[in-house]
C-alpha cells in the first residue's frame, strides 16, 4: 500500500514540489528516553519530497532554531515539520521562526512525539513507529502547505457600547480619551445602571453620586461620545470592523428608529437582581421582609439625624440581613427559576454589601438590634473584611444556617415585642433551633444575567450554565469573546462589584481600541476558499451554511458561482462537506491534506536503505 | 483490510477538535496516563469538514476504527455539532449497508481535561477492534 501515499493531489501554485525538512526533538530525555529519535530522522529522510531530516536536544532552543535558520539561509527547504512537543506549546516560536527569516509562518506542520506518543506510550519499538508515522503524515501535510495571508478587514472607527452603567460609562470615556468614537446606547432615561440605587459605596464610602455624577460628566461632556437613553438595541448584524445595529429611541419627544455603525461591540449590559420566589422567606406577603436595595433606599429616604428608624409609621428596633437569597441555590432545596434553572453560584457582592450596611445602620443607630443570617462570610476584596470585623465588634449578632434549611420567617403573634418571627438552626450554637424578633428583614439578593436575547441571538454570542456572558477564556483572553470584535465590561460577564466592573471596562476598551486604531483587523485566514473552476453553481453549501452572510451565490447561469465573505465565515467547514465538486476547502486545513495523512497513516513501513 | 493488517494491531485514527478532543489527548499524555500507540490523533478544528464518503475511504484503506472526539454541545462552531451528529448517524447507517460494524465508527465528547474519557473511548474502541481481528482470523 505503500505507493498510496502520493496520490493525492498536491498545490498547484507551485512550480516545483516543495522541499521539506524535518526536524526531531529529543526534548532533553522527554522524547528520546521512549523514541529512537535517530532511527526517526533516518526513516523521515527516506519519504517522498523530504529534502533534510535532522535532530536537535532542545528544538525550541536557540541553537535548535538556528540549525532551522541556517536550512532556510541555504536555501535547502521550503516547507517545515518540526517533530516535538504539541502545537499550542511552541507553535508561535517556530512560525516567529519562519516569519522572521522571510518565509510564510503558515508553511509549518508540527507532529506531536511527546503529549501524544513519548508520553503515555512506553515500549521503545511501537514509540517509535509511532513517531514515525505522526512524522510521517506530518510530511504528508506539509507537502500540500501553501502560504496563507491573514484576512485583512477595513474597520469602522467606532465602537458601540450597550448599556450605561458604572462599566459602560467607564468603557466609553477611557474609548474616547484613546481617540475611539463612541456610541453609548442606555435603555433606561438615566445613565448609571444599579449604582443609581445605592448611597454610600464601599470599600471607600464615596457617595453612589459623586461617583455617577463624574463618569457621567465625562462621558457627556466628551464631543467623541454620543449617548442614546432610552433606547434598545433592536437588531445587530456584522463582523469584526462592520457591525450595524438597529436602535429604537423610545422617548416621546424623538421616537423612531437609528441605524449605528461601529467596528467593535462592547456588551456593558450588566445584571438583575434575583426576585424571591412568592412567600420565599415571606417575601411579597408579609410587607416587612424587603430586598438589601429596598432597605438602602429606607436608609437613604429616613431622615439623616433622626435618632429613629421609622417604617410604616413605626419605629424599627431591630433588623435582621440575611445572605445568599437566590445564590449558592442547592438541586432540590430550592424552586428553579423562569428559566428553569437554579442559581448555583455566589453572587459574591452580597456579602460586603450587608455587611457594608449593616455597618451604617450600626453608626446611625446605636441601640438598634442587628441579627445577620448567613452560611458562610465571603468578604474577600481588599478592605472588605473590615466591614465584617466592625460588625462584629459593634454587636451584630450572628447566626449561622445551613443551605439546606433556610430561615423561617412568619408575622409573630400581636402579643410580641416584634413584628416578625425568624426561626433558625443555628449552627453556631451547635443546630440549636432559636427565634429572632425583627421589625424588618433584609434579604441580600443575588445578582443575575440580564436579559440578553437580542444581542446574544443576533450576535450568536455563548454564555456559560449560569446565564451570564461568557468570555474565551478566563485568564488569558478574559474580556473577549468568541465572536471577533465582541468585547465584555462589567457584572454582565459574572457578579462584580464597581472595581471589577470598571477594571473589565477599562480592559475592554483597551482591546476595542487596539482593534480600531489601526484602522483595519487582520483575521486568522483559516476560512473558506473557493476554487471557482470547480464550483458549479448549485448553492447547497449556502444552505448547509449557519452564519448568515457567510456565503452567498453571484451570477446567473453557467456563471453562478459561491463567494465567501471571509470576515463572517468561521471556518466550521460545514459547507466544505456538502460540495459534491470539492470546489470549497477550510485554507491551512484541506480535505486533500487530511486524505494525505490519512494515507499516511495506513502506509507500509519504510525501509532504511544504509 | 490488507493481510497484513489482520496480524499487526489495529489502526485507530482518532479526529480530534483542536479545542477540546486534541487538548483532552495532550492532558492524558501531560498526565503520563498509558493508553495503545496504535492510536493516530488528528488535530480538527471542526470534524463538521468530512463528507460522508471521507470515512468510508478511510475504512477502505486500510483504518480499522475511527473515533471522533468533539466538544459536544460546547462545540465552539456556531450549528456545527449538530449537524455533526446527523452526518455521522447516516454514516454509521452507510457502515452497516456496507456490512461493516457501525461500532468501528464512534463519535464521543472530550473535553480539554477529560482524561478518564479520552482513556475510556480508546481503550473500548482497542478491545472491539481486537476482538473482531480474532473472530475473523
Ligand atoms: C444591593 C447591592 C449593593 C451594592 N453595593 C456596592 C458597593 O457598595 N460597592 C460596589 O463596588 N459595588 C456594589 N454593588 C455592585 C454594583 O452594583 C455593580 O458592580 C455595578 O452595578 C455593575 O455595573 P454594570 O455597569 O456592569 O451593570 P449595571 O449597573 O447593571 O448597569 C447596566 C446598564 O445597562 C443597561 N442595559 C441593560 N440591557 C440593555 C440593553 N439591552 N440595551 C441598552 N441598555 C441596557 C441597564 O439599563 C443599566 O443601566 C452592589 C450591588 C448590589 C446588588
Ligand atoms: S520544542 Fe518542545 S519538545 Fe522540543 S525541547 Fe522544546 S519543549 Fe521540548
Ligand atoms: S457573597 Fe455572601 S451572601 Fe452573596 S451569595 Fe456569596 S456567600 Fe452568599
Ligand atoms: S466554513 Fe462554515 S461558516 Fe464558513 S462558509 Fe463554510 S459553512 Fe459557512
Amino acid at each position: 500500500m505503500t505507493d498510496l501515499e502520493d496520490t493525492q493531489p498536491k498545490p498547484e501554485n507551485k512550480k516545483d514540489e516543495p522541499r521539506v525538512g524535518v526536524y526531531v526533538c529529543h526534548c532533553g530525555g522527554n522524547i528520546s528516553d521512549v523514541v529512537d529519535v535517530e532511527k526517526v530522522v533516518a526513516e523521515a529522510a527516506q519519504l517522498p519530497g523530504v529534502a533534510v531530516s535532522r535532530t536537535n536536544m532542545f528544538m525550541c532552543s536557540d541553537p535548535g532554531q538556528k540549525m532551522i535558520q541556517e536550512d532556510i539561509q541555504k536555501g535547502l527547504v521550503d516547507n517545515f515539520v518540526v517533530a516535538a512537543c504539541t502545537r499550542s506549546l511552541h507553535e508561535t516560536t517556530f512560525a516567529s521562526l519562519l516569519a522572521r527569516n522571510g518565509v510564510n509562518p503558515y508553511l509549518l506542520e508540527q507532529a506531536n512525539i511527546r503529549e501524544q506518543c513519548s508520553w503515555p506510550h512506553h515500549g521503545q519499538e511501537a514509540a517509535t513507529a509511532k513517531a514515525f508515522t505522526l512524522v510521517r503524515a506530518a510530511v504528508a501535510k506539509a507537502r500540500r502547505l501553501v502560504p496563507l495571508n491573514p484576512v485583512r478587514v477595513e474597520a469602522t472607527n467606532c465602537a458601540l457600547v450597550i448599556g450605561g452603567g458604572v462599566a459602560g460609562l467607564r468603557a466609553a470615556g477611557d474609548l474616547s480619551k484613546l481617540g475611539i468614537k463612541v456610541v453609548l446606547v442606555e435603555r433606561e432615561k438615566e445613565l448609571g445602571g444599579f449604582v443609581r440605587r445605592l448611597d454610600a459605596l464601599y470599600p471607600d464610602e464615596e457617595p453612589a453620586t459623586a461617583l455617577l455624577s463624574r463618569l457621567v460628566e465625562a462621558v457627556r461632556t466628551d464631543s467623541g461620545i454620543v449617548v442614546h437613553t432610552n433606547s434598545e438595541v433592536t437588531g445587530i448584524e456584522g463582523y469584526i470592523g462592520n457591525f450595524t445595529a438597529q436602535v429604537r429611541k423610545n422617548s416621546d419627544s424623538k421616537a423612531g428608529e437609528i441605524r449605528i455603525e461601529a467596528g467593535t461591540i462592547i456588551v456593558a449590559t450588566g445584571f438583575r437582581s434575583y426576585q424571591p420566589a412568592k412567600k420565599e422567606l415571606g417575601y411579597q406577603k408579609l410587607s416587612r421582609v424587603v430586598t438589601l436595595a429596598d432597605f438602602n433606599e429606607l436608609l437613604v429616604a429616613s431622615a439623616g439625624d433622626s435618632a429613629v428608624l421609622e417604617f410604616e409609621g413605626k419605629p424599627v428596633r431591630s433588623v435582621g440581613f440575611v445572605h445568599c437569597v437566590g445564590s449558592r441555590q442547592i438541586e432540590g432545596v430550592h424552586k428553579p427559576g423562569e428559566n428553569g434553572n437554579i442559581n448555583r453560584y455566589c453572587s459574591r457582592v452580597c456579602c460586603t454589601a450587608t455587611l457594608h450596611t449593616a455597618c451604617r445602620l450600626r453608626r446611625r443607630f446605636p441601640d438598634m438590634e442587628i441579627h445577620d443570617f448567613y452560611q458562610d462570610i465571603r468578604t474577600y476584596g481588599r478592605g472588605h473584611e473590615d466591614y465584617y470585623e466592625q460588625a462584629s465588634k459593634s454587636d451584630v449578632i450572628f447566626h449561622r444556617y445551613r443551605a439546606e434549611s433556610p430561615p423561617r420567617v412568619a408575622k409573630a403573634p400581636a402579643a410580641d415585642e416584634y413584628n416578625l418571627l425568624i426561626t433558625v438552626e443555628d449552627s453556631l450554637t451547635a443546630g440549636e433551633e432559636i427565634e429572632v424578633g425583627v421589625d424588618i428583614l433584609v434579604l441580600a439578593v443575588g445578582m443575575m444575567p440580564a436579559d440578553n436575547a437580542t444581542i446574544i441571538d443576533n450576535l450568536k454570542l455563548a454564555s456559560s450554565s449560569d446565564g451570564f456572558l461568557q468570555e474565551v477564556h478566563p485568564k488569558l483572553r478574559p474580556v473577549e469573546m468568541a465572536v471577533n470584535g465582541v468585547l465584555l465590561a462589567g457584572a454582565c460577564q459574572a457578579p462584580k462589584d464597581i472595581t471589577e466592573s470598571c477594571a473589565s471596562a477599562s480592559a475592554a476598551a483597551i482591546k476595542a481600541a487596539a482593534i480600531l486604531r489601526k484602522g483595519y483587523v487582520e483575521l486568522d485566514p483559516y476560512v473558506v476558499k473557493v476554487d471557482l473552476a470547480r464550483c458549479e453553481g448549485t448553492g447547497l453549501c449556502v444552505e448547509e451554511c449557519p452564519l448568515d452572510g457567510a456565503l452567498h451565490m453571484v451570477g446567473e447561469g453557467n456563471e453562478r458561482h459561491v463567494e465567501v465573505n471571509p470576515a463572517i465565515c468561521n471556518g466550521c467547514g460545514c459547507c466544505v462537506a456538502v460540495c459534491p465538486t470539492r470546489a470549497l476547502q477550510v485554507s491551512g486545513w484541506t480535505l486533500d491534506q487530511y486524505e494525505a495523512m490519512v494515507d499516511a497513516i495506513v502506509a507500509d513501513p519504510v525501509e532504511v536503505s544504509s | 483490510m490488507s493481510e497484513t493488517n489482520l496480524k499487526a494491531p489495529p489502526k485507530i485514527l482518532i479526529l480530534a477538535t483542536s479545542s477540546c478532543g486534541y487538548t483532552g489527548a495532550d492532558a492524558t499524555g501531560q498526565a503520563h496516563l498509558s493508553y495503545p500507540p496504535n492510536t493516530y490523533i488528528i488535530d480538527v478544528p471542526s470534524p463538521c469538514v468530512f463528507p460522508e464518503n471521507f470515512y468510508y475511504r478511510c475504512l477502505e484503506r486500510g483504518i480499522d476504527g475511527i473515533i471522533v472526539m468533539s466538544c459536544g454541545v460546547e462545540c465552539p462552531f456556531e450549528g456545527a455539532y449538530e449537524r455533526l451528529a446527523a452526518k455521522l448517524d447516516r454514516v454509521s447507517l452507510g457502515l452497516k449497508k456496507r456490512g461493516i460494524k457501525q461500532g468501528r465508527l464512534k463519535l464521543c465528547s472530550v473535553c480539554t481535561v477529560c482524561t478518564k474519557a479520552f482513556l475510556k473511548e480508546v481503550n473500548e474502541m482497542n478491545d472491539l477492534l481486537i476482538k473482531e481481528q480474532e473472530e475473523s482470523s
